[in-house]
């Protein structure tokens, strides 16, 4: 049996520029297949890593002759559901050359989505239900049998005689520390690169769920809806494993910049301290960026000295909306006022600040959005990432949104395009105060020179905050032309 | 009847802020925009504020031994007449501009660095000061001090022509200051080189580009213009230490 962890050519986020990333899910699943069936041979084509396109990939494949492809994120910086056509036409591709490699996708938009998007794409096999940790292993592990029984493989769909069947629900993985660590000695690490200019930059991913379950937040995705808002079930790598990777990174793969793409990584103080102890104590020089709520960044306001010390450069929270009532409806358990302290604290710690925010409530109408703008400018942040609503299935607050939708074309669902309109917007509206906004943000005169060359933030802050200034007009036709970028 | 030959005076004003002779600095850099002037400040050692009147501020610092003042030197040709007549009358001698302009030339590209060596007077505040025929000069010294410094193909010295009406650069009017020689167009350079010159101050204007006129090309929010921006100040320094003042 081989399987081989596909990542099939791809863009990005137009804002992030030529930002190409390790598979964060790909490289856990692999370092899982090694371990527990290490009769299985693995092998990785990363596409977008080796600039190869659709022929080349097509060849490589041919060379390799795997058993089971696996193409599948767990993030949704990879290019939120505009992945999936991507995925798709890969797929389609392959099966053309090959009509018997089995195929298999699985993580993020799929994980909630399995048996309904099986349903409209034959060129896959399967699709893992909810989590992939331990079931792309053990549907590897089963395939290599003479007669595999695919029912026994929890937490997927697949196709019998041409119906679409699930088998019975996954539950979560429980102790994030008994998996190894990710299998990065089997990816091209030296050909990742953040932000268009960031060499020895890799993704991580220590933790999963996230406690807040924000109604909006596309992490649900993630997760079999037969689970209990399995989303909302917290589970972390400890502090001392975390460092170990980033030990590893370090001194194995040359790493200078980690982002740590956990969706909510503060949630527990003594992580955050043991962290701090572990990088301080085995003196490592890697930076580091996590996300997390201001909520948790207040609360650890005493430790960010230390936390900068430690390797933090750059922080990420979210503001999302500025008015109480909709805060309320998207369940964000924020206060305006906790996200503009955290600014200032990490300011006054050297860390740079992320915040995200949104467009696209039912509720928005242009004087909304503009408060929201203004409130957004006042806090200023060094960077402001502007998502759209994109109301993936299986987002609590998707089904209120759903008679919104006017775009279909899954290649535009990325955070970046208009896929609704507003009670009071339509989506060319959404689109151009999209754009206004960013370019509003991205030209302030004092802020641009803030970000782009004041040393007061690191190095790498200024760079990715460069790749969104460099990006302005691209994104603007993403958001009012529909130029597809991922 | 009035019955002063001048209103209001830079002395005047200069009385009015409580200012004393050697709170300036012997070199001036004035810039319409106020982010340069953060950049500049950033660079300046232990400036201290001199004043400020009608929203335009001046502060003072050193920088390798020589003190400097820098100040929001006026984006247009009426407030760069005012600021520039008031550092001129504070005492200071060279007064250099960080601006920026257009390009009156397709290989003029944005990002590249304009310096002024005339200005054609398309403004209408220097009509207040000189006769018609008057035209504006950069000081000569500046002027080759600053190519050792600002050098490289990216760099075009030569003539700006001044306007006082950004949304008024017609076809007719622009392809005439061509054919008089002007290779860039801002809204200031002619007052502060004119009343530089009527103070006998020295004085040398150097713009990033911003867009270009002939190509059709805006560049205000490009990232090439703010990195330009930013080595204009550092170079400006570098200038100032190799200039003997
Ligand atoms: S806090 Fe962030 S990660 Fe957690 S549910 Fe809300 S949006 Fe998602």
């Amino acid at each position: 049996m081989k399987v081989l962890f596909l990542q099939p050519p791809l863009g990005g986020w137009v804002t992030w520029g030529r930002h190409i990333a390790i598979n964060v899910n790909h490289a856990q699943l692999a370092a899982n297949l090694r371990e527990w069936y290490p009769e299985i041979e693995i092998k990785v084509l990363d596409c977008r890593a080796l600039d190869m396109d659709e022929r080349k990939m097509i060849d490589a494949i041919n060379e390799i002759n795997p058993d089971l492809i696996y193409m599948g994120d767990a993030l949704q910086t990879t290019g939120v559901a505009a992945i999936a056509p991507r995925y798709k036409r890969a797929a389609s591709l392959i099966k053309q050359q090959n009509k018997d490699v089995k195929i298999c996708v699985g993580g993020f938009y799929y994980g909630a989505n399995a048996p309904q998007i099986l349903k409209e794409t034959k060129e896959f096999d399967f699709i893992i239900y909810g989590e992939t940790e331990v079931t792309l292993p053990e549907l590897a592990k089963e395939l290599s049998k003479k007669d595999p029984d695919i029912p026994s493989v929890k937490g997927l769909s697949y196709w019998d005689r041409g119906e679409v069947k699930v088998t019975a629900y996954r539950p979560l993985f429980k102790n994030l520390d008994d998996l190894p660590l990710p299998a990065y000695d089997l990816f091209p690490m030296e050909k990742y690169i953040g932000f268009g200019r960031i060499r020895n930059y890799v993704e991580t991913y220590h933790s999963r769920g996230c406690p807040n379950g924000c109604r909006f937040c596309v992490g649900w995705t993630n997760y079999d809806p037969r689970g209990n808002s399995d989303w909302t079930h917290y589970r972390i790598r400890s502090a001392k494993r975390v460092v170990d990777e980033l030990e590893l990174l370090e001194r194995k793969f040359g790493a200078k910049f980690v982002v740590m793409m956990d969706e909510d990584f503060n949630v527990y103080r003594p992580r955050i301290e043991g962290l701090i102890e572990e990088a301080l104590k085995r003196g490592l020089n890697v930076k580091y960026f996590f996300m997390g709520r201001a909520p948790y960044f207040l609360r650890d306001k005493d430790l960010l000295k230390e936390l900068r010390k430690a390797g933090l450069i750059q922080c990420l929270f979210g503001l999302e909306a500025v008015d109480e009532e909709t805060l309320k409806k998207i369940k964000k358990r924020i206060t305006v006022d906790e996200v503009e302290e955290t600014v200032i604290r990490c300011r006054e710690n050297k860390i740079g600040t992320v915040i995200t925010w949104m467009v696209g409530f039912p509720d928005d109408d242009e004087r909304a959005i503009k408060d929201r703008f203004e409130r957004l400018d006042q806090i200023d942040p060094d960077i402001a990432a502007l998502q759209m609503m994109t109301p993936l299935p299986g987002i609590p607050m998707t089904p209120e949104v759903e008679p919104y939708i006017e775009e279909r074309d899954l290649s535009k669902w990325d955070f970046q395009h208009p896929v609704v309109r507003t009670k009071y917007l339509t989506r060319e509206d959404l689109g151009r105060l999209a754009a206004w906004a960013n370019r509003e943000f991205y030209s302030k005169p004092g802020r641009i020179q803030r970000i782009l060359y004041s040393k007061n933030i690191h190095l790498f802050c200024r760079l990715a905050a460069r790749s969104y200034v460099e990006t302005v007009d691209a994104h603007a036709r993403a958001a009012t032309k529909g130029e597809v970028f991922v | 009847m009035m019955k002063r030959d001048v209103h209001i005076t830079a002395r005047d004003l200069l009385n009015a802020m409580q200012f004393r002779e050697g709170d300036l600095g012997r070199i001036g850099i004035l810039s319409g925009q106020p982010q340069r002037i953060e950049m500049c400040l950033e660079i300046l050692g232990n400036p201290i504020k001199n004043f400020s009147a009608f929203g335009y501020t001046l502060w003072t610092g050193e920088y390798k031994g020589k003190r400097i003042t820098v100040g929001n030197g006026g984006m247009y040709a009426p407030d760069a007449a005012l600021v520039t007549e008031i550092v001129c009358e504070g005492g200071v001698d060279v007064l250099i501009r960080l601006g920026s302009c257009g390009a009156l030339r397709t290989y003029i590209d944005i990002d590249y660095v304009v310096i002024a060596e005339a200005a054609l007077r398309g403004d209408g505040v220097t009509n207040y000061y000189v006769n018609d025929g008057f035209v504006p000069r950069a000081e000569r010294e500046l002027i080759e001090a600053s190519s050792s410094i600002f050098d490289g193909k990216n760099v075009h010295y030569g003539t700006v022509w001044t306007t006082d009406a950004l949304l008024r650069e017609t076809k007719e009017i622009i392809n005439r200051v061509i054919k008089e020689g002007a290779i860039g167009v801002d809204m200031v350079t002619s007052p502060f080189l004119t009343i530089a010159n009527l103070y006998k101050r020295r004085a040398l204007a150097i713009l990033v580009v911003s867009d270009n006129l002939i190509t059709g090309e805006m560049g205000f929010f490009d990232i090439r213009f703010f990195d330009a921006e930013r080595e204009m100040v550092d170079k400006a320094f570098k200038l100032i230490e190799a200039i003997d003042a």
